[in-house]
């Protein structure tokens, strides 16, 4: 035959081949794509369609209804509660936030040790965070309790009056906050000590020579070369405190007088208890373009504040 | 001086003295502080084996004066703790089998694999972290309402069958196998589920330890979801917790002891896993602490 319809032949059979193969890769990736398509993503345009309707589950059908549940959320009898629920959040995350990093290297400068005696420590105060959110909870409800719990049986002990942790709605947010920092807290300290390691002991060293005393080497090395890890446990840290609802409905219930109604127990609220999927949705895609914001202006964040060793 | 952040470097009399005074007050204040965290757990683990009349003394004890073992088998008695915990393992197992199966296989289509769009579709597979359970739960749980699914495993297990992590985890291993050992096995006539089983995986063993074992506590742990599907049944671990509080708490039972004792039992698994496996969790810190 024919030089160049051998060449030509070859080169069929090697396309052919390829296409095949490459639809063999391809049909490895559907399964995983065909799930998210249909538990993921037609939900998320689903809920976007909803909140247009008003849709009541105790009714049979419903209809579009334009923009009437956002003009009840943002400026109708919904906005008061938006802005409690936001507040809340805010609050809520602000202090996980606080806890997390500020407290989480407070612990890393002070558990530094390299010694055995400390590693167990570390390890003790690591813990918490495997002891599972409702288990901890539960506990924590004990602990909290106005009459038979050990915190109010140590205050009186000091000398100090029994506070009414879960049921004064000045206090709440703050035994909510107690609960997230105990398991939060032990998570920082590892990040940062594992951060810190990696930092060269030379700038330690040059600094040193150059007459820096310690608090200088801390402020101008150790924070710096921490500026990443600071990022990632902020970022992280924001967007998953956002989304908090276990901790809340097992010691508040989102009370008392909604002083812990954060953002998701809202949307729980209104579409598991009321029913009400037009409400819901419209404050669940609230929610979510606010996390998209959070999100996207973290990342701009992270491009300019962060040193890198070069 | 031994520490992992700054290096002290004065050494003059009254720095060797300052240094040792500041060394001791380093170790009690970390151990206070130890103890403080570390008292909810030990709180649990004492009130769980309490009597009921002690749990509810206004001095509560410090040590059980009697220890109440039965307080566990109680819990399995008159709160169908048994069928909890089986109703977890289902679930979990349901969840991960559907991760690993569905994640190997994608991942090892986006990083050996080739095909049009890859990149593209890797970034939709990444794009469903943005999107909460939080926020699609509604019209998720309105179609499983109409599908009759909620109150079922399918119900539990169905939103939870792809895990974006485990595919962008193990697509960044897989891809850092020296493709000497693909080539020479493809040359040997094996095909893809013969490289992706008998080469990949065994090679990525550690990884694959340990993303299965996030998967497994996220699961083990998950409470919001099958709040919303599966709140009276098959009720699992952490709901039925919370449930206990409500159901025994009431002004007329205080049976805090008992719900210790579920607390205890729902977080073991975790824990005892975590003991197993503790070596390829700290490996990585204490591989940076032995420098």
């Amino acid at each position: 035959m024919d030089a160049d319809v051998i060449k030509q032949k070859n080169k069929r059979k090697k396309n052919h081949t390829y296409a095949i193969s490459s639809a063999k890769d391809f049909t490895c990736v559907l399964p995983a794509l065909v799930l998210l398509a249909v538990f993921t993503y037609y939900p998320i345009v689903e809920v976007i369609r909803i909140s247009f309707t008003d849709w009541n589950l105790i009714n049979d059908s419903y209809q579009y209804v334009g923009l009437k549940n956002w003009k009840w959320l943002f400026a109708g009898s919904g906005t008061k509660y938006l802005l409690n629920s936001l507040k809340v959040t805010a609050l809520y995350s602000l202090g996980e936030i606080a806890i997390t990093l500020g407290g989480g290297l407070l612990f890393a400068l002070l558990f530094n040790r390299i010694t055995k005696t400390f590693s167990v420590l570390r390890a003790v105060v690591f813990m918490p965070r495997y002891v599972a959110m409702s288990s901890a909870a539960v506990v924590f409800i004990w602990i909290f309790n106005k009459d038979n719990g050990v915190l109010n049986y140590f205050l009186q002990t000091v000398g100090l009056n029994k506070v009414d942790w879960l049921g004064n709605k000045n206090v709440a947010l703050i035994s909510v906050l107690i609960l997230t920092g105990w398991r939060a807290i032990g998570y920082g300290m590892m990040i940062y000590l594992s951060a810190m390691l990696g930092i060269s002991k030379d700038y330690y060293e040059a600094a040193a020579l150059d007459g820096a005393n310690s608090s200088q080497r801390f402020w101008k090395i150790t924070i710096p070369m921490l500026s990443p890890t600071t990022l990632f446990l902020f970022v992280t840290t924001f967007l998953s405190s956002m989304k908090v609802f276990q901790s809340v409905d097992i010691l508040t219930g989102g009370g008392p007088y909604r002083s812990t109604e954060v953002i998701v127990y809202m949307i729980y609220k209104y579409a598991m208890q009321d029913f009400r999927m037009d409400r819901a949705s419209t404050v669940a895609v609230m929610f979510f373009f606010i996390l998209l914001v959070v999100t996207a202006l973290t990342m701009k964040v992270s491009k300019k504040s962060v040193n890198y060793d070069s | 001086m031994r520490t992992m952040s700054n290096l002290d470097y004065s050494s003059n009399e009254s720095a060797i003295l300052r240094k040792k005074i500041a060394k001791v007050l380093q170790y009690i204040v970390a151990i206070i502080v130890t103890i403080i965290i570390a008292f909810p757990i030990y709180w649990m683990l004492v009130s769980s084996v309490k009597s009921q009349e002690e749990i509810l003394l206004t001095i509560p004890t410090l040590w059980p004066k009697e220890w109440h073992f039965e307080n566990y088998v109680n819990v399995f008695k008159r709160a169908n703790f048994g069928k909890y915990y089986i109703n977890t393992i289902i679930m979990t197992a349901g969840i991960l089998i559907s991760e690993i199966m569905t994640g190997i296989l994608a991942a090892y289509g986006f990083s050996i694999g080739k095909f049009k769009g890859q990149n593209i579709l890797f970034l939709i597979i990444l794009g469903a972290l943005m999107i909460p359970i939080q926020v699609t739960f509604i019209p998720i749980y309105i179609m499983f309402a109409d599908w009759g699914l909620t109150n079922t495993f399918l119900g539990l297990i169905l939103p939870n069958t792809v895990s974006p992590y485990y595919i962008f985890m193990l697509r960044q291993t897989f891809l850092s196998v020296d493709n000497s050992y693909i080539e020479a096995a493809r040359v040997d006539g094996m095909g893809r589920l013969g490289v992706i089983f008998k080469i990949l995986v065994p090679m990525c063993k550690s990884t694959i330890v340990t993303i299965t074992l996030v998967s497994f506590t996220s699961g083990w742990n998950s409470y919001f979801w099958p709040k919303i599907i599966a709140k009276d049944e098959p009720r699992v671990l952490t709901i039925g917790l919370a449930h206990l509080k409500n159901t025994f708490a009431g002004q007329a039972t205080m049976n805090n002891h008992e719900i210790m004792a579920g607390a205890v039992m729902a977080v073991l698994p975790v824990i005892i896993l975590f003991f197993i496996f503790q070596k390829y969790m700290l490996t990585g810190y204490s591989k940076a602490a032995m420098k």
